[in-house]
């Protein structure tokens, strides 16, 4: 395979970060001329393992995830039916959760749990970076921060999901979807945190307030709570559960959020990237796919034989 | 002689019933005992005048002789009632052991009468929507915590007050002015509500003040859908009894029992609510209240006419996650059929998701 440009770039960046020697750099360019040309082909050859081949997620990602969700969940169930009240289902919700004198101490606890959850994940993504700056590690398309990329990899790839395209793009670790749905998740967080803490303190908004907005931003804020809870857990039940657990490829789940690790198809579909990265640093990687290419007789020459059978009913 | 003692505390035993010891010195049992004592009025309305001893006997008004409220029955057979009992009588059996001046609801009354609601007993028109006293207080014949007395408390009173009668009375007495004279918050609402959700009796009300040319409270109209959308009448409905109910707010906290019957429009100086007196008031629970936290709205609304900002802001919002879920499910969807169309199941089984046939000509190799 005749990397692209930014592909290429990547691989090299990745190859002086990993201060990979002569010996390897052979072994890498030689694999990666050994893959096939149409990258579709590597990714429906691989053999994954449903629970994840690949590095993905620390631990402390995945404990920031557990407490956020867990969190989030109880929170909608005891915060939904004092918002929605008159709702059928509102009145017996409240009674499961124990009642109004309860819900709302479950309520206030786990909202403080859930901002603790929060700047554990800043502050774990200042020491991350930090520490990844100074061992000149750190690179910004591997990172969450949304670059011009994610906008040209969003049309290409609608592109080919209507067809228009044989390709889906080379995206990094982070795609389109997923900084979408990070920074919304960080925004609707702040949005019920500011909200919450105007319900909870309500003096000290109308006190820090000029006079004549405060009614204003309170208005506001008990809108923005249940709006942004019932919108928040919209796009977690019909698109991020859909996404993670009932598309095709993912069902019944990926692991990703226990284990930490992401299947090899998955990671060659949507972060190849990512995925060139993976054989730089991961030797084992880099055995598994040279075996695999010789197995299947994925390597170029070959691939031409296999386009060719492919294409003869046609 | 002893058989009839015996014979008369027989039937003293088998027709006595503490419940029904009450004062009948002027006799109207002799004619109100009975079922059948009742009538059409004029406007059709079925009266039902049987006095039934043993419900009475257990009210709070049981130790009240009967002519001490009617006391406009001067002979018997007594002459059409007109006015019937008006609360502000004074009783002339009772006395009030605190002044040893006969007993009168009298100073509650004349608050009442002051208040926005006061009225009098027979009214006519639109006063005649108004509450009058029974409107709220029932005079309830049952308060369970007088069917079972607490023996542990009674027998600790009789040590020094001899007496059981008395305590027993005492007990009941208390307990039922601790207890069930008193309104729960959402108890409260309901009360409140019972009148002020009345769309046709509101509508009345508005009608008239703006033909009148007078000025009614911004959020009358609204005052009861309002208050149920805020977060105190939510968490109020559900029971929690810290957050502000209607008198919390209407009725001054000092001497509350009083002022409870002396509610005023909000443009009454004397009101709690009144915009001077604001501040106040809401510092009655949050004790850091300021000018601009009085500005916040206890009646929201997303009614166009009652708060526009609001309204526009909620259709907004509504759009907003509707746009929202409608693009990403899209993009769900539009994911799934392109990423089928090449293949992919919906099952990872033997290390592979890509065993379906894509229409792309390439194929998992097999």
């Amino acid at each position: 395979m005749k990397l692209s440009a930014e592909a290429q770039n990547v691989l090299d960046t990745a190859m002086r970060i990993n201060n990979t020697d002569a010996k390897e750099r052979a072994e890498i360019e030689q694999l990666i001329g050994d893959m096939p040309d149409d990258r579709v082909l590597l990714y429906k050859n691989v053999v994954s393992n449903p629970i994840g081949d690949l590095p993905r997620y620390s631990i402390h990602i995945r404990i920031q995830h557990m407490l956020t969700f867990v969190t989030f969940l109880t929170l909608a169930f005891t915060g939904l039916p004092i918002a929605f009240m008159d709702a059928v289902w509102a009145q017996p919700l409240n009674n499961l959760v124990g009642g109004i004198d309860i819900s709302r101490v479950i309520h206030r606890t786990l909202a403080s749990v859930m901002i603790f959850s929060m700047l554990y994940h800043v502050w774990y993504l200042m020491w991350i970076t930090v520490s990844d700056i100074s061992k000149g590690r750190f690179l910004i398309q591997r990172s969450i921060i949304p670059t011009l990329k994610d906008a040209v990899d969003f049309k290409l790839d609608m592109l080919y999901f209507i067809g228009k395209r044989d390709q889906r793009p080379e995206m990094d670790k982070f795609m389109y979807k997923q900084k979408l749905h990070y920074f919304a998740a960080a925004f609707g967080n702040l949005v019920m945190i500011l909200s919450g803490s105007s319900f909870i303190f309500p003096e000290f908004w109308a006190a820090v307030l000029p006079e004549g907005s405060a009614s204003y931003f309170q208005e506001m804020m008990r809108l923005s709570h249940p709006h942004e809870a019932l919108l928040a857990l919209l796009v977690i039940a019909f698109w991020h559960w859909y996404n993670v657990h009932l598309a095709p490829g993912r069902f019944p789940m990926q692991w990703t959020f226990l284990t930490g690790k992401i299947t090899r198809e998955h990671q060659i579909e949507e972060h190849f990237l990512e995925y060139i990265r993976n054989l730089v640093e991961l030797p084992e990687e880099r055995e598994y796919l040279s075996d695999l290419l010789d197995a299947r007789e994925l390597s170029p020459a070959a691939d031409d034989d296999t386009l060719k059978t492919a294409e003869e009913p046609a | 002689m002893k058989h009839i003692l015996f014979i008369a505390s027989l039937l003293t035993l088998l027709f006595s019933n503490p419940a029904q010891a009450f004062e009948d010195d002027s006799g109207c049992l002799l004619c109100h005992k009975y079922p059948k004592m009742g009538r059409i009025t004029e406007k059709g309305t079925k009266r039902i005048y049987q006095v039934m001893p043993g419900v009475f006997g257990s009210t709070v008004h049981r130790n009240v002789p009967c002519t001490d409220c009617h006391n406009y029955i001067k002979q018997l057979p007594h002459r059409e009632v007109t006015e019937g009992v008006r609360c502000d009588s004074e009783c002339h059996s009772i006395k009030n052991p605190a002044t040893g001046k006969n007993f009168t609801h009298k100073p509650i009354y004349n608050k009442f009468k002051e208040s926005v609601h006061g009225r009098e007993k027979i009214e006519t028109g639109l006063d005649a929507d108004k509450p009058y006293c029974v409107t709220c207080h029932t005079n309830p014949i049952y308060n369970p915590a007088e069917d079972k007395l607490p023996e542990n408390i009674v027998d600790r009173c009789v040590v020094c007050h001899e007496d059981r009668d008395f305590v027993v009375n005492w007990y009941k007495h208390t307990s039922r002015r601790i207890r069930e004279v008193k309104r729960s918050p959402s108890e409260i609402v309901e009360l409140c509500s019972n009148c002020h959700s009345d769309k046709a009796l509101v509508e009345r009300h508005v009608e008239a003040a703006k033909k009148e040319g007078r000025e009614l409270g911004r959020k009358y109209p609204i005052a009861v859908e309002s208050y149920d959308e805020s977060f105190h009448g939510k968490v109020t409905r559900y029971g929690f009894t810290k957050a502000a109910n209607c008198l919390d707010c209407h009725a001054k906290k000092k001497n509350y029992y009083m002022n409870v019957h002396d509610i005023r429009p909000s443009r009454d100086p004397e009101s709690p609510v009144n915009p001077k007196n604001k501040v106040e008031t809401c510092r009655n629970c949050h004790i850091y209240a300021d000018e601009g936290y009085a500005q916040l709205d206890p009646h929201p609304t997303s009614s166009k006419e009652g708060n526009a900002f609001r309204y526009y802001a909620n259709i907004i919002y509504g759009w907003v996650g509707d746009i929202v879920i409608v693009l990403l499910v899209g993009m769900a969807l539009l994911e799934t059929i392109g990423r089928r169309r090449d293949g992919v199941g919906w099952i990872l089984r033997k290390g592979s998701s890509w065993w379906r046939k894509s229409k792309r000509n390439r194929d998992r190799i097999q």
